[in-house]
């Protein structure tokens, strides 16, 4: 952490200011009564005539004063605060880089660490086969990390914003989880279909997967349940559609529920090295309710005892789907 | 090559291909490995399988790396131990090494480099082991310890001190050296669990509490008017004293 001696705090250069301020308003009024009450004096003593030296009164002095010193006071306080704000975001985003980088030598470790073994020695073909497979996936782990990043480049920049579809969600959901069904093989996901009905969304396929991706990913890492799982439940009320995603993970505490939306937050710290992720999914996430013209909500009744994400979209309309069951796609993994 | 001498090697590390791929090239090089996927159970294999040497990855799941170390230098001072961390800042690599690592290797490495090193951290922990294999020495506390009119014992876990003398448990005299180690410096709840005790954040901090009123009911003058063990409001203890 850069740590500042503590004149350099900022928290003492605000006081200080302030103090210095107040000091300067008292001393401003307090010499303005001095000398007007001196002036007065002469102006008695030579018989001059007031209204020549003293038109404007004494409380005008003070009152524009105050005005002028409160003006700056404001601004002092907006810099102080925009200072913080700045501080907290470098933080962030040094914990992010931090926690990044992390996640992207890992797999690159892993990647040196069998090429120099194929390298030193004649491994047997299974074994060769084994490891192999092991490199495919981290170069495949490697390619999310980046692919994560420009994701939340292009959803920052607004470019998706052109590609709504109508959809079903709940077959949108059904579909997303059967094909990466491999992701989440030691997770039991269950969705409640609500009575055969499909329920029809705006959306754009390509953020609703990362958004799903996202929460659910969430749902089975932060999980210490021997059996980890997610329901799924959707509702229509009025013209709105809900997604609740309720897993049985290690929950998230009443303090934390505010923070975690926020961009590079991560519940946990670097310096005890608790944190883990990039502190982006959740706020991706966000950002894609958002753009959906939508809401994400979380609630949890403690640590430990599991969390609910709730993703709140306009609702198109609802109707019986008789083809449920023959719409299904075969997994593609 | 001289890889005569099958040693054990412990590898804590949370990814499991890294950890995969280091217990195959030890393997290949003639070892024993072992894989511990988190810190809580590293820190029990730690104690049942009793290693030669241990690689220790410092963000880990459960506890973390710098805590098992420490846990386990309270202990062992001697066991080589390797860190392997992603972490290449010098404040880790300081970090590790003011707590008792023999080296330290930030990722990606050089696969020759880390076997090299742990050959070498092998060897030298050969050369000096005789004495007693399994407890390392109390080089860093020394075998008997004295603050206020209060002498420990760590050799024959005994304190005289104000009531006599008092036998202490095997987790007494950890939880003493750890405070003796970090004298004057604040520990928290947390900390003494991890470190002491090697218990995730879920235990109830209450254990700890118990200790220090035993501890203060040996050492001090007065256990309510505490001068050695004192606590930081909701947060730990301090453990100091004068000269």
């Amino acid at each position: 952490m850069n740590r500042f001696k503590w004149f350099y705090h900022p928290v003492f250069i605000f006081v200080f200011s302030i103090v210095a301020l107040a000091a300067s308003l008292a001393l401003y009024i307090y010499w303005y009564i001095e000398v007007s009450a001196g002036l007065k004096a002469v102006i008695e003593k030579y018989n001059l005539d007031p209204s020549q030296f003293l038109e404007v009164q004494t409380w005008v002095v003070i009152l524009v004063l105050s005005i002028l010193v409160a003006i700056i006071l404001a601004g002092v306080f907006l810099i102080f605060i925009y200072n913080q704000k700045t501080w907290q975001l470098y933080r962030m985003q040094r914990n992010f880089i931090n926690s990044f980088t992390h996640e992207l030598k890992t797999p690159v470790t892993s990647l040196k660490l069998y090429l120099e073994t194929f390298a030193k020695h004649e491994l047997p073909r299974e074994d060769r086969l084994k490891y192999v497979g092991f490199m495919i996936h981290d170069v495949e782990r490697l390619l999310d990390n980046i692919n994560r990043i420009l994701e939340l480049a292009r959803i920052e920049s607004g470019s998706y914003r052109r590609e709504f579809v109508e959809t079903d969600l709940v077959s949108a959901v059904r579909q997303f989880c059967r094909r990466n069904a491999d992701l989440f093989r030691n997770a039991e996901i269950r969705i409640h279909d609500p009575d055969g009905k499909s329920l029809r969304g705006s959306v754009i396929p390509l953020l609703l997967d990362m958004f799903l991706m996202n929460i659910l990913t969430n749902a089975v890492k932060y999980n210490k349940s021997d059996a980890p799982a997610v329901d799924i439940r959707f509702a229509a009320r009025g013209k709105e559609l809900q997604l609740r995603f309720e897993d049985n993970g290690i929950g998230i505490e009443k303090s934390e529920i505010r923070n975690i939306f926020k961009k590079f937050y991560q519940v946990g710290s670097t310096d005890d090295m608790t944190a883990k992720g990039s502190g982006l999914g959740l706020y991706m996430a966000q950002q894609i309710a958002k753009i959906h013209r939508g809401k994400l909500a979380a609630e949890s009744r403690g640590t430990g005892k599991g969390s609910v994400f709730t993703l709140t979209l306009p609702l198109l309309g609802q109707e019986d789907k008789p083809d449920e069951g023959t719409g299904g796609q075969r997994g593609q993994a | 090559m001289k890889d005569t001498v099958r040693k054990r090697i412990l590898i804590i590390e949370d990814d499991a291909h890294i950890a995969e791929g280091l217990r195959l090239n030890l393997s290949l090089k003639g070892h024993d490995a072992l894989i511990a996927l988190d810190g809580p159970s590293g820190l029990r294999e730690w104690k049942e399988w009793r290693p030669d040497l241990i690689v220790l990855d410092i963000m880990l799941p459960g506890i973390d790396g710098l805590s098992i170390l420490r846990n386990i230098r309270l202990e062992d001072e001697r066991l080589p131990i390797l860190i392997l961390s992603a972490k290449s800042e010098p404040e880790y690599r300081v970090k590790g090494l003011a707590y008792g690592v023999d080296d330290y290797l930030s990722k990606p490495f050089n696969l020759d480099e880390f076997l090299l090193r742990v050959e070498r951290l092998l060897t030298r922990a050969a050369w000096g082991g005789e004495g007693d294999p399994s407890r390392g020495s109390l080089s860093t506390v020394g075998p008997a310890y004295t603050f206020g009119g209060n002498v420990i014992d760590f050799e024959k876990f005994t304190a005289r001190c104000r009531m006599g003398e008092v036998s202490l448990t095997e987790q007494e005299i950890r939880l003493l050296k750890l405070f003796i180690l970090n004298r004057g410096k604040l520990l928290s709840r947390r900390e003494l669990l991890e470190i002491g005790w090697g218990y995730t954040g879920d235990t109830p901090s209450r254990t700890v509490d118990n200790f220090i009123v035993r501890f203060r009911k040996y050492f001090e003058d007065d256990p309510h008017q505490p001068r050695f063990f004192r606590s930081v409001r909701s947060v730990g203890y301090v453990f100091d004293h004068k000269d």
